[in-house]
């Protein structure tokens, strides 16, 4: 992780703020592109992952945007009661599970908090002369951020709120699949949600999102499984009442975990044999040689893996 | 060796102790001010006193990433139950009695915060959602309403070199658990051997 120190603290809402971070000495920070989230570790340790929201062209600072939540775990509400200009915080280097694919035309959907992936988004789209619009939910004036950014978007952009264009009616708007259009949302599960459902009908691949929070997982009741590390050949079991991550780690297996949710990906491993439960909020119909072991186990009684 | 000693009365205490200056009862406060709840927003460990309604005490440490007691605002404060011992002595006592008693420390800080208050047990969901932790939620807390709260000096901490890595050579001179573990159950060596050899994988799950 990289020592970052937060050069500066902007009120951007009533509930949000943003935070430009930047290596001590000023070095530029490693490049990333729109849709990519840092993980950030607090001086509490608390380690959370946020999208970058700034400019990709300018790698002297790296801006996250953080909401208050009312029932924060812990994190939102430190950082909006007490991070400080001038302080440290530690934080990955840039990953993307979000980007942006070439597609004949982009439509941007974000509601709250999920403007933050969108935002640098819009900016590239509008940058390379793409044809795009944005539709973006907030609950009204008080709470946007990045209010001159959006309005410098021009038409492009419908900010969707009481006191603004009304509300978004996304069955009315994603009611006939369009061919062609790349959709990419992001925002509180209940949005997310919302836009998956309307969109059931549209060709497969149209749709790409971030969830912050996990989507609801229908899942079997825990059962104990068997773990196989293919490169050492050792075995373990997992029991009902543990993750498989923290059983990997519980036996010095370095697999690196942040969300601990399946929202975020980082604690990726290969799966070699055996079927695995998704319970993550990652994986797609197509993509079974993963399994995300904060979340997700072994469907048999043993699985095989590339560790 | 003689074991029992002249009792004082408060008389004889104050004798010898005289009287606190008016500085050091001002500074206690019914509630937690703005540096107290940053104090405690950034403290990984406390001990929690209570006792039964007989007077029988107790006090036990509970220790988490830092800023584990939430302040949901400036008296109501939430202890999360994490992974122990299942005896809860705690608990039973605040069953028993509400009135508690934290010192909460910062690890670097020689000052420590003194919290006193009643408590009570829940297990209310929401509450708990905040409290998740690596992916675990408790299903129980201590919700603590504070009515006296105050810096306590630093001297104990800067006499004691609590937070002098040097001083750290202490605990090698120690028995280990395993054989303090052995010893009270009337256990082998051998046998507290194997319960450290336990413990080091039994540490690994915290949450």
């Amino acid at each position: 992780m990289l020592p970052l120190v937060v050069k500066r603290i902007t009120r951007q809402s009533n509930d949000i703020v943003s935070l430009e971070l930047a290596a001590p000495d000023g070095t530029a920070l490693p490049p990333w592109q729109p849709g990519a989230h840092i993980d950030v570790q607090l001086v509490t340790r608390q380690q959370r992952q946020y999208s970058l929201c700034g400019d990709p062209g300018d790698l002297g600072s790296y801006r996250v945007a953080v909401l208050r939540e009312e029932l924060s775990r812990g994190a939102s509400m430190y950082i909006h009661s007490y991070l400080r200009e001038g302080r440290t915080v530690h934080a990955s280097a840039p990953r993307n599970l979000f980007p942006v694919l070439p597609a004949e035309r982009y439509l941007l959907l974000a509601a709250g908090i999920g403007i933050t992936p969108i935002l640098p988004m819009a900016n590239a789209l509008a940058a390379a002369g793409a044809d795009w619009s944005m539709n973006y939910a907030a609950r009204g004036d008080a709470h946007l951020p990045f209010r001159d950014e959006l309005g410098a978007l021009g038409d492009r952009v419908t900010v969707n709120a009481p006191d603004r264009a009304g509300r978004l009616d996304l069955d009315a708007l994603l009611a006939e699949p369009q061919p062609g259009l790349a959709v990419y949302s992001c925002g509180p599960a209940r949005f997310t949600d919302a836009v998956e459902a309307a969109m059931e009908h549209w060709p497969s691949g149209s749709l790409h999102l971030e969830r912050f929070e996990p989507k609801p997982v229908v899942a079997r009741p825990n059962a104990p499984f068997t773990v196989r590390l293919a490169r050492s050949g050792r075995t373990f079991e997992v029991p009902v009442e543990q993750t498989m991550l923290h059983a990997l780690n519980a036996r010095d297996v370095a697999v690196p975990g942040s969300c601990l949710r399946g929202v975020c990906g980082s604690c990726v491993v290969r799966v070699l044999d055996g079927e695995v439960e998704h319970r993550d909020s990652l994986t797609g119909g197509d993509e079974t040689a993963v399994i995300y072991p904060c979340v997700s186990r072994a469907l048999g009684d043993e699985i095989t893996v590339d560790l | 060796m003689k074991t029992e000693f002249r009792r004082l009365d408060e008389t004889g205490l104050r004798a010898h102790l005289g009287y606190p200056d008016a500085p050091t009862t001002d500074k206690i406060l019914d509630h937690l001010d703005s540096s107290c709840l940053a104090f405690l927003a950034h403290s990984p460990f406390l001990c929690l006193s209570t006792a039964d309604s007989a007077g029988n005490c107790d006090n036990s440490p509970r220790g988490d990433y830092p800023g584990f007691v939430r302040a949901l605002d400036e008296r109501t404060l939430v202890i999360p139950d994490r992974l122990g011992n299942k005896l809860g002595d705690s608990f039973n006592n605040i069953l028993d009695n509400g009135h508690v008693g934290l010192v909460c420390f910062v690890p670097g800080m020689t000052e420590t915060l003194r919290i006193n208050g009643t408590a009570y047990v829940t297990d209310d969901p929401e509450l708990m959602s905040m409290l998740e932790q690596d992916h675990v939620t408790p299903t129980l807390a201590t919700v603590i309403r504070a009515d006296q709260v105050y810096l306590h000096c630093g001297r104990a901490l800067l006499r004691s070199g609590l937070w002098d890595p040097e001083m750290q050579d202490l605990a090698s001179e120690v028995p280990s658990s395993g054989q303090m573990w052995a010893e009270a159950s009337g256990l082998s060596s051998e046998i507290g051997q194997l319960i450290d050899d336990a413990m080091v994988d039994g540490y690994k799950t915290l949450y």
